[in-house]
């Protein structure tokens, strides 16, 4: 949504062209994003010959405030749109920075890791908004992230298996 | 107005801006090197959108008041002393990526 999206492509914007194919995955209820995804794409094109870029919506997980007990429902049901798209793409690498929509996609990969299907590293960068705590999304992923990033020092406190790079959008 | 695609043209344009304390709203301001006041609305906004604003005011990048205090904080600002607040570099986060997956 809004300004993951926004915090996302920037930090896609320095990324060489071996980052391809591009697999953008955000919720069927965010009406902006794709209008954004498609403008960086466009520009990029302009710089790379061989750009390659899929767009995959997925139910949102959970709405801003949503109680405990129905976000699990609703992430489950989420799930099970992930699963099988993340099986389809297969991913190398994983890029996500905290919307609820990458929790699923997230779980899914690591199932699939699990399963011995396909093994995809996990990178979580936090929003550069949260500079004294996590998200829910970087609370959970902490965990099951391989690197997890974050932009102010504060967070690298608390959380030392963290990295920080300083401010990176 | 109501919703625009972008404020960018504004922002450009402006020579002060006065925002709530949504993060995407101050960032840009700030990026464009405008003298940003931050108007917070305890009422209305979650903790964590607070995060940023109180930190930015922290270290001296944006004025803060709230909608009581508006107006006399306008009269009585000192622009000056707002310290620049440097882009991010995302070519940092690229550097980094590139030895995760072995691209060197």
């Amino acid at each position: 949504t809004g300004g993951h999206t926004t915090e996302i492509l920037r930090l896609l914007s320095c990324l060489s062209e071996s980052y391809s194919p591009r697999h953008y995955i955000f919720a069927d209820s965010d009406k902006m994003s794709e209008a954004k995804i498609r403008s960086f794409e466009q520009k990029r094109a302009e710089t790379f010959s061989n750009s390659q870029f899929t767009l995959d919506r997925i139910p949102r997980s959970r709405e801003v405030r949503q109680s405990w007990t129905s976000s699990v429902v609703t992430t489950l049901y989420s799930i099970l749109y992930a699963l099988p798209l993340t099986y389809r793409l297969k991913p190398d690498l994983i890029l996500c920075n905290g919307p609820g929509t990458c929790v699923p996609v997230c779980i899914s990969a690591l199932l699939l890791g699990l399963l011995g299907i396909k093994r995809a590293i996990i990178v979580y960068v936090e929003s550069i908004c949260r500079v004294e705590t996590l998200s829910l999304s970087g609370k959970i992923l902490y965990y099951f992230s391989d690197y997890f990033i974050v932009q102010w020092p504060d967070l690298k406190e608390k959380y030392p298996k963290s990295v920080y790079l300083g401010r990176i959008v | 107005f109501r919703f625009k695609d972008s404020l960018a043209e504004d922002l450009r344009r402006a020579d002060l801006v006065i925002s709530h304390a949504g993060a995407g709203s101050c960032l840009e301001a700030l990026e464009k090197g405008k003298p940003l006041v931050v108007v917070i609305n305890e009422k209305l906004m979650n903790n964590h959108q607070l995060e940023l604003a109180k930190r930015l005011h922290r270290d001296g990048h944006v004025v803060c008041c709230n909608c009581s205090t508006l107006v006399e904080t306008l009269q009585s600002m000192d622009l000056s002393t707002l310290k620049p607040f440097p882009p991010g570099q995302p070519e940092k986060f690229a550097l980094f990526l590139d030895k995760v997956v072995g691209f060197q």
